[in-house]
Formats: C-alpha cells, sequence, structure tokens
C-alpha cells in the first residue's frame, strides 16, 4: 500500500547501540528491538523519513509509537491495528476496515487516492520478490554449500530496506548464477537446522551455527520465513486480498492459529525440512515469545528434535555466550567444527 | 487504609469472598463449567450463561499481597518463563506446576476467556493455560482505540460477542438467555454506580475514603459485578463511609495533601505505602485503575453498550487520552501532586510514563514523580530506591 501510494517503504528492525538517550524515555526493560530502533531515530539515524507505522504485534508495539510521537514527531505516524485473533469471520471484516482506514490515511497525506491498479502493481512487485527469496531459502536448504545461512538472511533483510525494484533485479541474476553453479552438493556432515524466534538477530548467531556445522533449513522468524513464504492473490480486490494474506500467515507468537498451533508448525516444518535439531532464539524481553518458549520446546523435544533456547539482543551482547551454547549443542547432536 | 480504622464492612467481605471461593470449588465438583476471565472483560455474559467466572488475575494479586509471588514464579521462572514476565502470569503458571501452593491451588478453567483491552500479556498467559489445561480458549479482541470514539473497534467487537455466545452455546449446549443479561447489566450497572460514588468521596477535605481503602475494597466489583451480592457489599460500604463522614472519621489522621496515583498499587507493600503518604499528611485520592470499572449499559442496546464500555477502557486507550484523563481526575480531585508507578509486571502502563509525567508537570504545575518497582515480586522492590524518588516529591508538597 505505501509502494503504491508513491512513498519508499523501509522496515526498521533496530539500528544503534547507543542507548543513553533512548534509555530516558524508555526503560530498559523493553527489549532490544523497540529501544535500539528508538535510539537509531534519536540520534539522527532514520531522519530520511516522513512518516512512521507500527504495527500491533505486541504491548511494547502497541505503546511505541505514541511515545516515538512525544519525543520524535513525524509528519505521518499511524498504528496499524492488527487483529489478534485470524480465527474468526469478524477478523476479516475488522482487518478491511482498518486496512481502509491506514489507505485513506496515506491517500489524505499524499493528496490522492491510491488507485486499485496503483496496488497491483506493487503487489505483483512484492510477490516476485517473495517468490525469488522463496526460491533462494529452497536452493539454500537442498544445496548448503551454495552460500551460508548469513548470506541468506542478509539477502531477505536487504528486501525490507532497499527499493524492490533494485532487490528483484539483484535477485534474479544472482539466482540465475546460482542456478548455473555445478557443484550443488551438500556440505559434508553439516546439520540442517530449524531456528524459532520473533527476530533473527543478530547474525552473528548464524555464524556460530556454520562454524560448528550446521545449516538453518527452516525458521518462523518475523525478518525471515514469515516475511516471505505467502503471497498476495491478484485475482480479488487488493485490499481484500493484502487482508487475506495477513489472516493467513504462519502462526507466530504474535497470532497464534487456532487451526495449525505454533508448536505443531514447527514440529511439522522440521520434520519436512528433515532438520536434526532446533535453536529456539528468545530476544531478551520479548514476552511473546517468552510464553511460547517453553512449550515449543517440549513440543520439539516430544517429537524427538534436540533442541535448545538461546537469548538474544540487538547490539551484540552476550554473544560470548551464545556461541558457547551453540557449540556444546552442535557437539550434542553430532555435528562438530568444520 | 488505616490499620486502627477497619471497616466494619471489611468482615462483609472477606464473607461474601469465601462464598465466592466456595461456589467456584462447588462448580468444579457439580461439572458447571469454570470460565477463566480477565478484569476488565464482560463478565457479565458469563455470569448471564451461569458459567462461573474465576479471575486468575486475582489469585495472582492474593500471592502478591501475601508475599509468595516470588515462591510461586519458581516453578514457572525454572522452565523459562522469565523474571521479566507479567507477576501475575509467573504466580498462575508457577502454580500450575508447583507441588506446594501457599495461597491455596489455582481453580483449574474448563473455558477460559481473554479480552486483551488491557494488555498482551494476558491472552499469552491465557494461550498457555489452554495448552497445560487443554481447555478452549476464547480471545475477546479490542484493538487500541484513539481520542474519539471508535465504530470500527466497536463494530468488531460486537461481532466477537455474538461469536462469542455462539461459543458459549456450543460449550454448554444451551441456548444463551438474554433476558438473564439484562438482568446482570443492570445488577452490574448499579454495582458501578455505587463504587463510583464511593471513590469520589476521596474527594471530599478531610476523606473519609482513599486509594489504599479502595484496593482493599475492590475485589467485588472485579469479580462480582453483574450479581446483587457485589450492590449490597456496596450499599453497605457506602453506608459506612456516610457514617463516618457523619462522625469525622478520616482516611488518614490529619489530610493535608491530596495524591494522585497511577497505576497498580505494588501490593506486597501496599501497608508501606499506605503508612509512608499518611505519614506525611498524604491522602492516595485516586488512580485510573481503581476507577476502571465505571461502566453504565445500555439495557435496550445490551450488546452494543458491552462493547462500548469495554472497549473505551482508559487502559486500551492512546497517550493523549490517558494523559488527559490522569488530568482530569487531578482536577476533578483536586490534587496537590501525582506519582505514576512504573511496574515492571505492566509494559502498557509503563511505557511512555515518564513522558507523560513530563507532559502532566508542563500542563498542570503539579510536582510529581516516577518510581520504579513490580506490583507483584519482591525481588524487583527497592525501599530505598523508591525511597529516593518519594522523598524529594514529598519536599515539593507546600
Amino acid at each position: 500500500m505505501l509502494h503504491a501510494a508513491g512513498f519508499f517503504p523501509y522496515g526498521i528492525v533496530g539500528g544503534s547501540t547507543n542507548l543513553e538517550e533512548a534509555n530516558a524515555h524508555l526503560q530498559a526493560w523493553a527489549c532490544s528491538h523497540s529501544r535500539s530502533s528508538l535510539a537509531r531515530a534519536l540520534e539522527g539515524g532514520l531522519d530520511f523519513l516522513d512518516g512512521l507505522i507500527i504495527p500491533h504485534t505486541c504491548d511494547t508495539m502497541r505503546m511505541l509509537l505514541d511515545l516515538w510521537a512525544q519525543i520524535h514527531p513525524l509528519p505521518y505516524m499511524e498504528n496499524f491495528r492488527l487483529p489478534r485473533q485470524v480465527n474468526r469471520s469478524s477478523a476479516r471484516r475488522y482487518l478491511l476496515g482498518e486496512l481502509t482506514r491506514i489507505k485513506e490515511g496515506l491517500e489524505e497525506y499524499r493528496g490522492a487516492p491510491i488507485k486499485n491498479e496503483e496496488l497491483i502493481r506493487s503487489i505483483e512487485l512484492y510477490n516476485q520478490n517473495r517468490k525469488m527469496l522463496r526460491k533462494l531459502n529452497n536452493l539454500h536448504s537442498r544445496y548448503p554449500g551454495l552460500f551460508s545461512s548469513r548470506q541468506l538472511y542478509t539477502v531477505i533483510n536487504a528486501s525490507m530496506i532497499m527499493p524492490r525494484e533494485e532487490v528483484n533485479r539483484l535477485l534474479q541474476v544472482s539466482l540465475e548464477q546460482l542456478e548455473e553453479k555445478e557443484n550443488k552438493e551438500a556440505k559434508n556432515g553439516h546439520m540442517p537446522l530449524l531456528m524459532s524466534g520473533t527476530l533473527l538477530e543478530p547474525f552473528e548467531v548464524l555464524d556460530y551455527i556454520e562454524e560448528f556445522g550446521g545449516t538453518v533449513v527452516a525458521d518462523d522468524f518475523q525478518n525471515g520465513y514469515r516475511y516471505i513464504e505467502a503471497d498476495v492473490s491478484t485475482a480479488e480486490d487488493p485490499l481484500e486480498a493484502l487482508a487475506e494474506r495477513q489472516l493467513n500467515r504462519i502462526p507466530s507468537a504474535a497470532f497464534d492459529v487456532e487451526y495449525n498451533p505454533r508448536r505443531h508448525f514447527l514440529t511439522g516444518m522440521a520434520k519436512e525440512k528433515k532438520a536434526t535439531g532446533a535453536i529456539l532464539l528468545h530476544l531478551t524481553f520479548c514476552e511473546p515469545e517468552n510464553f511460547d518458549g517453553y512449550d515449543n520446546l517440549k513440543a520439539m523435544q516430544a517429537e524427538g528434535f534436540p533442541a535448545i533456547r538461546i537469548e538474544s539482543q540487538f547490539g551484540g551482547t552476550g554473544l560470548g555466550q551464545a556461541r558457547t551454547r551453540i557449540h556444546a549443542f552442535m557437539e550434542m547432536i553430532g555435528g562438530g567444527s568444520r | 487504609m488505616s490499620a486502627k480504622n477497619t471497616f466494619k464492612t471489611a468482615e462483609l467481605m472477606k464473607e461474601i469472598m469465601k462464598k465466592y471461593n466456595e461456589t467456584g470449588l462447588r462448580a468444579k465438583e457439580e461439572g458447571r463449567p469454570v470460565a477463566w476471565v480477565t478484569a476488565v472483560f464482560p463478565v457479565e455474559l458469563i455470569y448471564a450463561a451461569g458459567l462461573f467466572p474465576y479471575y486468575p488475575e486475582n489469585f495472582g494479586a492474593v500471592a502478591a499481597a501475601r508475599k509468595v509471588a516470588h515462591e510461586l514464579s519458581a516453578a514457572a521462572e525454572g522452565r523459562g518463563y522469565a523474571s521479566d514476565l507479567c507477576g501475575y502470569a509467573r504466580c498462575g503458571i508457577g502454580d500450575a506446576y508447583s507441588e506446594e501452593h501457599p495461597v491455596g491451588k489455582i481453580l483449574e478453567p474448563d473455558l477460559l476467556f481473554c479480552c486483551n483491552t488491557q494488555c498482551g500479556s494476558l491472552p499469552k498467559w491465557f494461550e498457555v493455560a489452554s495448552r497445560l489445561y487443554d481447555a478452549p480458549y476464547f480471545l475477546l479482541d479490542s484493538p487500541r482505540v484513539g481520542l474519539e470514539t471508535d465504530h470500527l473497534c466497536i463494530e468488531y467487537f460486537i461481532e466477537q460477542l455474538h461469536e462469542m455466545i455462539k461459543f458459549i452455546e456450543k460449550q454448554t449446549g444451551e441456548t444463551f438467555d438474554y433476558d438473564r443479561l439484562t438482568e446482570v447489566l443492570s445488577l452490574s450497572s448499579e454495582a458501578c454506580r455505587l463504587w463510583n460514588e464511593i471513590l469520589d468521596t476521596a474527594a471530599l477535605k478531610p476523606a473519609p475514603f482513599g486509594f489504599f481503602d479502595a484496593c482493599f475494597h475492590m475485589a467485588p466489583i472485579v469479580t462480582l459485578r453483574g450479581t446483587q451480592a457485589a450492590v449490597d457489599y456496596y450499599r453497605a460500604l457506602k453506608e459506612e463511609i456516610d457514617e463516618r463522614i457523619e462522625k469525622g472519621i478520616t482516611a488518614i489522621p490529619e489530610e493535608r495533601h491530596k495524591i494522585y496515583f497511577d497505576h497498580i498499587p505494588c501490593w506486597p507493600k501496599l501497608r508501606w505505602f499506605s503508612e509512608l503518604f499518611a505519614s506525611r499528611g498524604a491522602l492516595v485520592v485516586a488512580s485510573q485503575y481503581t476507577h476502571s470499572w465505571a461502566y453504565s449499559f445500555d439495557l435496550d442496546r445490551p450488546l452494543e453498550s458491552l462493547a462500548e464500555n469495554y472497549t473505551h477502557e482508559f487502559v486500551n486507550r492512546c497517550f493523549e487520552y490517558r494523559v488527559n484523563r490522569k488530568i482530569s481526575f487531578m482536577n476533578k480531585y483536586d490534587v496537590d501532586g501525582f506519582v505514576l508507578f512504573s511496574n515492571r509486571s505492566c509494559k502498557p502502563n509503563a511505557f511512555g510514563l515518564y513522558a507523560k509525567s513530563k507532559l502532566i508537570r508542563e500542563k498542570t504545575g503539579l510536582p510529581g514523580a516516577v518510581f520504579e518497582a513490580d506490583m507483584a515480586d519482591l525481588r524487583l522492590f527497592s525501599e530505598d530506591q523508591v525511597l529516593a524518588k518519594l522523598e524529594p516529591f514529598f519536599e515539593q508538597l507546600k
């Protein structure tokens, strides 16, 4: 919708390690995602923004926009009040109303209506982007030797901050080159792993997994597979199609799905991708993830997947401990350093 | 709450809460469904459907007040539920996994109903409980509301109330009784009216009743609104307060200042706080918290009216609305200062509190303080740190 309106959508995923000024406004027990994002705005790192939309995925996100508006206002600021239940028909009607409200606000800010053709063109561009990212994701899980897990997630995250037209052009070239490569053999003895959590951060954990002989072949991160798994239909009314996608996304800590509970979804994905173990990443102070963690861990273990929970933070604190724990885990499941 | 001046109605409360708890246990024995609900939930529907509503938040508050929240939490924390999660939730989950039950065992649910106006912690806790007890869970979703009346949100909520009634009918096999709902709504409105009349007496100078008294007397408005018992209770309490006004009995010995406080009290330190404020001649007179239960229902439009009341509850409103509402309480009760509690357990109330404090100071010119602690967990409470914030505040009171 933002793209269709002629704006440049830029996804904020943290960005500052200098939290001093942010700490004066947001308690230290808010997650490091919210604090490092706010800190980045306060130090001028987001001055190129004209506006900010925060989706309500948790209490912190629910409170953040208003606080941001108080201490660092932008010309356009809006809450995206996602329905928190996605199973009943009321959610669809409401979400359509909420999308309409946001669309009207954007139109007012833009000074012109957002036409359906514009929306469909943008939807197609984004579908194309996700389709290519899924292809990249599949290549990675089938041929871990082709490129590293860190490279995969770096590309997915680049898609959130680069112009989609440019990302798509680069992705197309990369995919062609990768598919032409002759040696696509799996790395010897590499252990396929599932990772789960809200946000994949910091990427150093991927290095450690790789270092001790693992490859991430499945995940449900918001800045991972959850971001790319589903497309928007171009066959129906664009707003309805956008709502439809949101309601049918894979489960997460923020949106559990009655007919597809997250823990069962995770074990199913681990089986499908033949994972040999699971690393559950808990972003410290992320409440929704914390409430899910124990039951997800138990479900994994009950299905015979060795699993551990590791805490992580934006800004790279506690990396040494994460490395040690990943090392021990990889040894336990039979991997080892290359 | 003055230790020497205990309300005689307090005995009545003990009695009716005892009866309430016994009813819950009996419901279990008789096979009547026990429905977990949240504090700001249209419990009127649960009462009308003949289910027994149980408040796991109250269980957390009781554990907190008895200073055992950290003990109960241990079994949850041992499983990775971190100590930064809501203290009530940790008590509830901890109790489910514990062998020891220092405040009695939490009543196991047959059904779970949660409304997320208050926060996102409750739905996550209820999801955990739904898995733990293998009981069906229903989320009543209330998107956040801004300054104005939000019709989109109200319509969404009404539709969900219909969905919820169908869910209840399916679970109980009985047709929902709308006539009964009207009766329950009428009782609920009346209890809320009486409760707010009682809260209003804190504006008198000096006042017979303050916030810490309200914390003590609030259990029935949370738990039993919609029943005759709550109406009777608050009638009795109102009579006793009127009597006190006549006799000149005041909440604290020498009231020199009136203070606004947000939000939930620090339960294990309730007496400590009440004595601290009283020792400075300061009566805490109001908080958005105790004023949460101020519903007034239109009996001709029951579901619409429930949706309007519950979605537009202050905890679900935007920054500006909440600041305005705090200031309107400060004006109404003519306070001399305000104290805001950055409650570790309650992110929706704590995040933004420093900006709110600054704005309120600018708009009202009143002195104010923000302190950090937890509503339940004594490990997150430091007397020295709280005093370091409150002493300079008391100094500023004229």
